[in-house]
């Protein structure tokens, strides 16, 4: 019999109300040093990626939350006690390190869509385009174009992600930003946002959705700080791949 | 550890936003672009080999063409240089599309995930 693992956490001796996990099954507390982990059996090699599992596994990480702040495991982690105890044993530093770290903290993620209207508008080919040029010519002067309007996007994506960090600086603690340029959805950014700093940190970002009509926001949270866990699982089976 | 009251934590989480269908759409597409698992058969490693190769090349000829219009801006070429340049690389970008057409892959697959770094193209 395996053990489907949820997420590690401190502070926890017992589990007060009971949970259900993957496949309805009663979620237990396993101790191990001074560390809890959330746990429960699991009899087949994989977990299949469905919606119902995946809510299954947020729904047990945020179910001590409001005593903790875990740190969740990937969905799927499927070990047994001993490779889970050697595991935390041999980890306890980093583990302890990255607990302080999200210690009182929740992630709050913001996604932005740019809208690309505003990119229609091409740059002049200039001297590289006139009727005598041979098409090889022409070529490289639409590559001219293109490579202009990336850079141009480019540097457009790093002021919007600078600009973002400086508006919350001093509401977050951590952040993990992507910004990719050349996609619609141009920046998707996870914040370790204090439990006390939360009321500021919503008012704040109400603010900069208001700033700045041109984009599109996404607002969510508050969630467990699964992009801040980063915990680098050695077990043999994750997703049924060894 | 207890929450202060003043502390305004909604039980559940929340998600806010005007333009839910596009965000449905551009989210649809990130997922569609993760592995979702890794699924070993002949078929799928040819694929996957040639979608690592062609990425690759994919690279190198972006790379190529920023060198070749750095140079084209730097007037260090002549007409008859930039001409020839432009054709040779023009005839590798489209065999590069017929060998992803070859492959049945779009143009937004040939890409890399390196992580923290961001993607590869």
């Amino acid at each position: 019999m395996k053990l489907y693992a949820y997420c590690l956490a401190s502070g926890i001796d017992t589990l007060y109300e009971p949970v259900q996990g993957i496949s309805a099954a009663r979620v237990r507390l396993l101790k191990t040093e001074d560390l809890g982990v959330l746990v429960s059996d699991f009899d087949a090699d994989t977990v299949p990626v469905t919606r119902e599992n995946a809510l299954a596994h947020a729904a047990v990480v945020r179910s001590v939350l409001d005593k903790t702040t875990p740190l969740p495991f990937r969905f799927g982690t499927l070990v047994n006690e001993l490779q889970l105890r050697n595991y935390i044993s041999t980890h306890k530093d980093a583990i302890d390190t990255k607990l302080k770290h999200v210690s009182e903290c929740v992630e709050m993620s913001v996604k932005i869509i740019r809208d690309v209207s505003a990119d229609s508008q091409r740059e002049p080919l200039e001297k590289y385009q006139d009727n005598e040029q041979g098409i090889g010519a022409m070529f490289l002067a639409e590559k001219r174009r293109e490579i202009i309007g990336d850079e141009r996007r480019a540097a457009q994506a790093a002021e919007l992600s600078a600009w973002l960090r400086e508006s919350l600086h001093g509401l977050i603690r951590d952040e993990q930003v992507t910004v990719r340029p050349g996609e619609k959805l141009v920046l998707s950014a996870a914040f370790l946002v204090e439990m006390v700093k939360f009321g500021p940190y919503r008012e704040k970002v109400a603010q900069i959705c208001a700033e700045r009509p041109d984009l599109h926001f996404l607002l969510s949270g508050p969630w467990p700080p699964y992009s801040f866990a980063g915990l680098e699982l050695e077990f043999k089976s994750q997703f049924g791949v060894s | 550890m207890e929450l202060s009251p003043k502390t305004p934590l909604p039980a559940e989480p929340a998600i806010e936003t005007s333009h839910v269908e596009e965000f449905v759409e551009q989210l649809r597409c990130v997922t569609d672009t993760l592995p979702s698992r890794i699924n070993i058969d002949a078929q799928s490693v040819e694929q996957g080999l040639a979608k690592l190769v062609l990425t690759l090349i994919e690279f190198i000829r972006r790379l190529l063409e920023k060198q070749a219009v750095r140079r084209m801006e730097g007037g260090d070429l002549s007409p008859e240089q930039i001409e020839e340049l432009g054709l040779a690389l023009m005839r590798l970008e489209a065999k590069l599309q017929e060998l992803k057409t070859q492959f049945r892959l779009a143009d937004e697959e040939l890409n890399l995930d390196l992580g923290p770094i961001g993607r590869l193209i």
